[in-house]
């Protein structure tokens, strides 16, 4: 019935040029309204639109009844076709047991707290070492392509033992995967050579094994009770390294501008630099979930008393629910100090994001670090003038100019 | 408080490890969480609640 379609309203996406912080404003209207509204996707497919928190928190929590299948954003991206076979090592469209086979061999290398404990000395390096070519290059910067880019770039490239001078690689891979628009032959063209030099690693590291993340998940393979073929481990480490540096740097790039255009929170944090850590997940509810998320109704059901039927797509406003008054008092007020828990900026359920912790720790140290060696940081154009990036769901600044009057030095800011 | 955990639901997720990390560990195999101790005193009970409700997989169960 093409005649029915036409007439069901579009999903409504982020329009940060207006609303520079999201999520779009006719969200919550769709939120306030009872049960479930049907919407036509910028992909084409139609889908129950799911706005309101304890909702959305219920169908990410139940895979046996929403599965990851059609691809976590196939409401916005064009490659994830719900009705292409999963490919080989594809874990984000698994669900049950097999996708815990996954979960359970990468997940540990980049989130158990001791790696993290192992990795913070190096982020707090590596955050230094750019400020320090911020500071001997003048006064303004991009704080998203000469900071924030950077900085993740370099953490997840050493977790996988990958040289930053390889990083085109995942960087082609990234831009592949997050284009809005990138055709399936785009996606293979895009995502072709990472996916090469990542075997081509696997080869070398079971020869020669190494202290990062890809040779540990060769020797745990190796005595898994069903161990992982190459193209699977490939699949986990080229994951990790195409999802792993632009969503972060993002977040941290869009966080610093709300906390920029915010000064009587960031004079809170400069205060009391202990309130960082809550201002790291009030960020990641703020924008953690602007680009939703895709499932797909496994056998008749409802989501809060709307029947909805086997097949029918779901979109998860990830956003809107975690700026739903019910579950957060005065929701779309940016407030470093507030309670989070149970924010669903990194998802909710078995696929939430594994790279939640390497991310906190980023933005963490990052924060604390401005904070202390950097007090003068200001934005060097007004708000009205920042440019948002088009043509892919990882909503956030184009660029950041900031300016300063001093970066002090890294052991002064300790 | 009593701490029960349904294993087989784990995705070694670690949020449990974090917020209450003398009462919950993870096996260095495969991360599945292991229960330290399944009594915990009334100095955890707070961490371990945020544990219960942060568990993404709805792996914790605690009878108050
Ligand atoms: C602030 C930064 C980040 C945000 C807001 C974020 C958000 C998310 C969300 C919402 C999901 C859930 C997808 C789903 O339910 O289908 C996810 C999954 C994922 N994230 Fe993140 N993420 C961030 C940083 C990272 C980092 C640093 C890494 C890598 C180290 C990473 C790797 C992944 C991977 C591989 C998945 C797929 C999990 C799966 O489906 O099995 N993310 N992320
Ligand atoms: S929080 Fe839940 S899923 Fe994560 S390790 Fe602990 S028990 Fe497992």
């Amino acid at each position: 019935m093409p005649h029915q379609i036409e007439e069901l309203p579009a999903l409504p996406v982020p329009r940060l040029e207006e609303c520079p912080f999201g999520p779009p404003p006719e969200m919550a209207a769709f939120r306030e309204r009872p049960g479930l509204t049907r919407v036509r996707c910028p992909t084409g497919i139609t889908a129950w639109l799911v706005t309101r928190y304890q909702d959305v928190r219920e169908v990410l929590g139940d895979s046996e009844r929403f599965s990851s299948r059609p691809g976590q954003a196939a409401h916005v991206l064009a490659h994830m076709n719900p009705d292409l076979p999963i490919g080989e090592g594809e874990f984000t469209r698994m669900d049950g047991p097999e996708y815990q086979r996954f979960r359970r061999h990468f997940g540990p290398e980049i989130g158990m707290p001791k790696r993290l404990e192992e990795l913070r000395p190096t982020v707090q390096r590596v955050v230094d070492e750019r400020l320090d070519l911020m500071a001997a290059a003048g006064g303004t910067a991009d704080f998203y392509a000469d900071f924030a880019i950077p900085v993740t770039t370099t953490v997840i490239g050493g977790l996988l033992g990958v040289p930053y001078s390889d990083r085109k690689l995942f960087h082609d891979s990234a831009a592949a995967m997050f284009g809005s628009a990138t055709s399936a032959g785009g996606l293979k063209a895009g995502t072709q050579p990472l996916f090469e030099y990542v075997h081509g690693l696997i080869r070398e590291r079971r020869e020669n094994p190494g202290e990062d993340a890809i040779s540990r998940m060769i020797q745990r393979s190796a005595g898994a009770a069903e161990p992982f073929t190459d193209t699977e481990l490939m699949r986990m480490s080229a994951g990790l390294l195409t999802s792993g540096w632009d969503t972060t740097a993002t977040v941290m790039t869009h966080g610093l501008l709300a906390l920029l255009s915010h000064p009587g929170e960031l004079d809170r944090l400069r205060a009391d630099p202990s309130l960082v850590p809550a201002a790291v997940e009030e960020l990641a509810r703020y924008f953690g979930g602007a680009p939703g998320l895709t499932r797909e109704v496994v056998r008749d059901t409802d989501i809060g008393g709307h029947p909805v039927a086997k097949g029918d797509f779901v979109v998860l406003a990830v956003q809107a629910a975690d700026r739903d008054p019910s579950a957060f008092e005065d929701p779309d007020r940016l407030d470093v100090g507030r309670p989070t828990d149970g924010h669903l900026g990194f998802g909710y359920g078995p696929h939430q994001c594994i790279g939640q912790q390497t991310a906190r720790l980023e933005l963490t140290v990052t924060l604390r670090t401005l904070l202390r060696r950097v007090p003068s940081l200001r934005l060097a154009v007004p708000l009205s003038d920042i440019r948002f990036k088009t043509g892919t769901p990882v909503y956030g600044p184009a660029a950041l100019p900031v300016a300063w009057d001093a970066i002090l030095p890294a052991e002064e800011g300790r | 408080m009593k701490v029960t955990i349904d294993a087989d639901r784990c995705v070694a997720s670690g949020m449990c490890a974090y917020s209450a990390p003398e009462v919950f560990d993870q096996s260095e195999e495969d991360g599945v969480v292991v229960l330290v101790q399944d009594s915990p005193s009334a100095d955890q009970h707070e961490a371990v609640r945020t544990a219960a409700r942060n568990c993404p997989a709805q792996v914790i169960t605690l009878d108050q």
